[in-house]
């Protein structure tokens, strides 16, 4: 092969070099974020005087961010469960429905991808403000489920589309009913989608902030959405503690993730 | 007449403005083993595909012992189907796999576990019972699929070329176990294929399917020795086809002219036609190499020798290659070879005569 790794002598450690740099360039931010956490000072002062906990346990005790993780977990698990639930009816219509306008229907699906966050976060705000319904939990919900639907149809129509509609008919045939085809057989058959639809549509109301800080109120705030409050006001040793959590967070489910993925792969 | 089992009538199919199948009508009775024959895109899977009840004629009826299934679900229409694609549920094993549809029929326990042996047992993959269909070759998926097909003691079984993804030993093999299940179960078979040999090393009979119609239904034998039209006779064995002229007409017995001007006298004419152009069609195995004077000249292009047959390809005078077989016991002194000028001599009452339209 032309790029065969072993066969590029020199070149070998040039690659090397690179991908290093590259790897330290994404990575140093976060190691300096998360090393900010531990500082002694409270100034975040670097490098740190000290090491401490304090911070930490500060982070743990304050009821009001405690508060914005509930809301946060709230929002992106009700937003989860939606996403998959109307991506899976979606997948369905697009995959095996027989209807005028399916590639239409399917590109639209797309368009809260592609649109400026500020300006569905606009629409969707006076929107609720119309129904009544802005800052409220419901409004939250649907507004993050704007922005991850359509990660949702398309890693399940995806999937969908790889599994054979072959295996639905056969189903069938065994005496199964349409739905009880889809949920015995096909839903397991196309589980890799799913959890990556489950996952991508809580990470998208995770960490989501524009369209947030529009559905908020003072009352009902988002992790993202008070740690912006709170940087408006000063840079405090808390928001480095609670963005550490956060990267942890997202780390753990990338690892869950991989391990999924392992599990499947088999 | 006694009622069929399986009754087709006159069933059309149009996907918008095409027509797939078109006057489709067919009866079947019970434990035969009935062959869709066809090239690809015939119409062979979209008549299964009505009798399982995936898709809805336009027109026609289906009946099952003189009862219409046409508005019942494939769910409920004790149908069991093998399909052209593995369709094992990939999340569950074999064994789990067979005893699906008596799961989802709500069967006692128990009764799952005899029948899932009895059918690992009917297809010989009792070793294999725990694996998943990935582990599996295309071959055994395939029988995994046949075994939870029939797990139900459906009334009919369908297969759409569950073979047609594997090689050509395999396959071989697969025939004689479908074969050796067919008798043991006595299902009633509806098997499409679009492999002439295999039709005719399963069936009973076979329906022959050209252009979303019917060309001709029969036993392998009636297909290949009494080929109802000229389609028929190139799909099923060998065939090489001559344009003639019928000179003359007595008594449906003709004399007709080859294009190099040779005449022949005494060649059916079946009732179809009178006199004018047609075209005569001849098996490869009912043509002589001679060296006599009459009959059509040509010469030897290729000799191939096949074992129990010698085959040639003999160029014509006016630049047709004509299949000619001969047995082995028939070969009289040395064969001919490539370049050697021969006659091709046959008996005119083997020459089928057709009219194309
Ligand atoms: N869902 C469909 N929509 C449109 N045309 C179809 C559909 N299914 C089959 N056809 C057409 O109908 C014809 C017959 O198809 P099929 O029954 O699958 O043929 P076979 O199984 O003999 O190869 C083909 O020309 C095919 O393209
Ligand atoms: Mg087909």
């Amino acid at each position: 092969m032309l790029m065969d790794f072993a066969r590029l002598g020199w070149m070998r450690w040039l690659l090397c070099a690179t991908a290093g740099a590259c790897t330290l360039f994404l990575l140093a931010p976060l190691v300096l974020l998360i090393a900010l956490s531990f500082d002694s000072s409270p100034w975040l002062q670097f490098p740190p005087p000290g090491w401490t906990l304090q911070w930490y346990a500060q982070v743990f005790h304050d009821p009001d961010w405690l508060a914005s993780f509930i809301t946060s977990l709230e929002v992106g698990s009700c937003v989860t469960v939606l996403s998959v639930l109307l991506g899976l009816l979606c997948g369905f219509a697009i995959t095996r429905g027989q209807f005028r306008g399916r590639e239409i229907l399917r590109g639209f699906f797309l368009t809260p991808m592609i649109l400026p966050s500020i300006v569905l976060g606009i629409a969707l705000y006076s929107a609720f403000l119309w129904l009544h319904i802005a800052g409220s939990f419901a409004g939250f919900v649907i507004a993050h489920l704007v922005l991850a639907l359509p990660f949702s149809v398309v890693a399940i129509t995806g999937a969908l589309e790889q599994t054979d509609k072959s295996l639905e008919d056969a189903a069938m045939l065994c005496g199964a009913g349409l739905w009880e085809a889809r949920v015995r057989v096909i839903l397991p058959a196309i589980r890799h989608g799913l959890f990556g639809a489950a996952l991508f549509s809580f990470l998208t109301s995770w960490d989501e902030v524009v369209v947030a800080i529009f559905m908020a109120s003072p009352t009902l705030q988002t992790l993202p959405v008070r740690m912006l409050g709170e940087l408006r006001q000063d840079l405090s040793p808390d928001i480095a503690v609670v963005s550490s959590l956060l990267v942890l967070a997202t780390a753990l489910l990338m690892g869950l993730a991989a391990l999924f993925q392992k599990e499947s792969a088999r | 007449m006694t009622q069929a089992f399986l009754e087709l009538r006159n069933i059309r199919k149009n996907f918008d403005s095409f027509t797939a199948i078109d006057g489709v009508s067919l009866q079947i009775p019970r434990g035969e083993f009935v062959t869709f024959l066809g090239p690809s895109g015939s119409g062979k899977s979209t008549t299964l595909y009505v009798v399982a009840g995936f898709i809805e004629p336009s027109a026609g009826e289906v009946l099952l012992n003189g009862r219409s299934l046409l508005g019942v679900p494939p769910n409920h229409r004790d149908i069991g189907m093998v399909f052209q694609r593995y369709t094992l549920f990939p999340h569950l094993t074999v064994a789990e796999n067979i005893a699906f549809p008596l799961r989802v029929r709500r069967r006692p326990k128990a009764e799952i576990a005899a029948k899932v042996d009895e059918m690992l047992r009917l297809v010989h993959l009792s070793a294999m019972r725990d694996r998943k269909p990935a582990q599996l070759s295309g071959g055994q998926q395939q029988r995994v699929a046949l075994a939870r097909a029939l797990a139900y003691d459906p009334q009919i079984l369908l297969m759409d070329e569950p073979l047609s993804a594997l090689d050509k030993k395999l396959r071989e093999d697969l025939q004689s176990e479908i074969k050796r299940i067919h008798a043991e179960t006595g299902v009633t078979v509806i098997y499409v294929t679009h492999d002439q040999e295999e039709a005719l090393r399963l069936s009973d009979r076979i329906v022959l399917f050209n252009h979303g119609g019917i060309e001709q239904i029969g036993t392998g034998e009636d297909l290949y020795q009494r080929p109802a039209s000229a389609f028929a006779a190139g799909f099923i064995g060998n065939s090489n086809f001559i344009d003639i002229e019928v000179l003359e007409n007595r008594n449906n017995i003709g004399d007709v002219r080859c294009p190099d001007g040779s005449t022949l006298s005494g060649v059916p004419l079946m009732g179809r036609t009178q006199t004018g152009k047609a075209q005569i069609m001849l098996r490869p195995e009912h043509i002589r190499l001679t060296a006599e004077a009459e009959g059509i000249g040509g010469h030897v292009t290729d000799a191939a020798f096949l074992g129990d047959v010698m085959a040639h390809t003999v160029l014509t005078g006016w630049g047709q290659e004509i299949m000619v077989r001969t047995p082995r016991q028939m070969f009289m002194g040395p064969p001919a070879g490539v370049g050697d000028a021969v006659r091709l001599g046959f008996a005119p009452a083997d020459a089928f005569l057709f009219v194309p339209h």
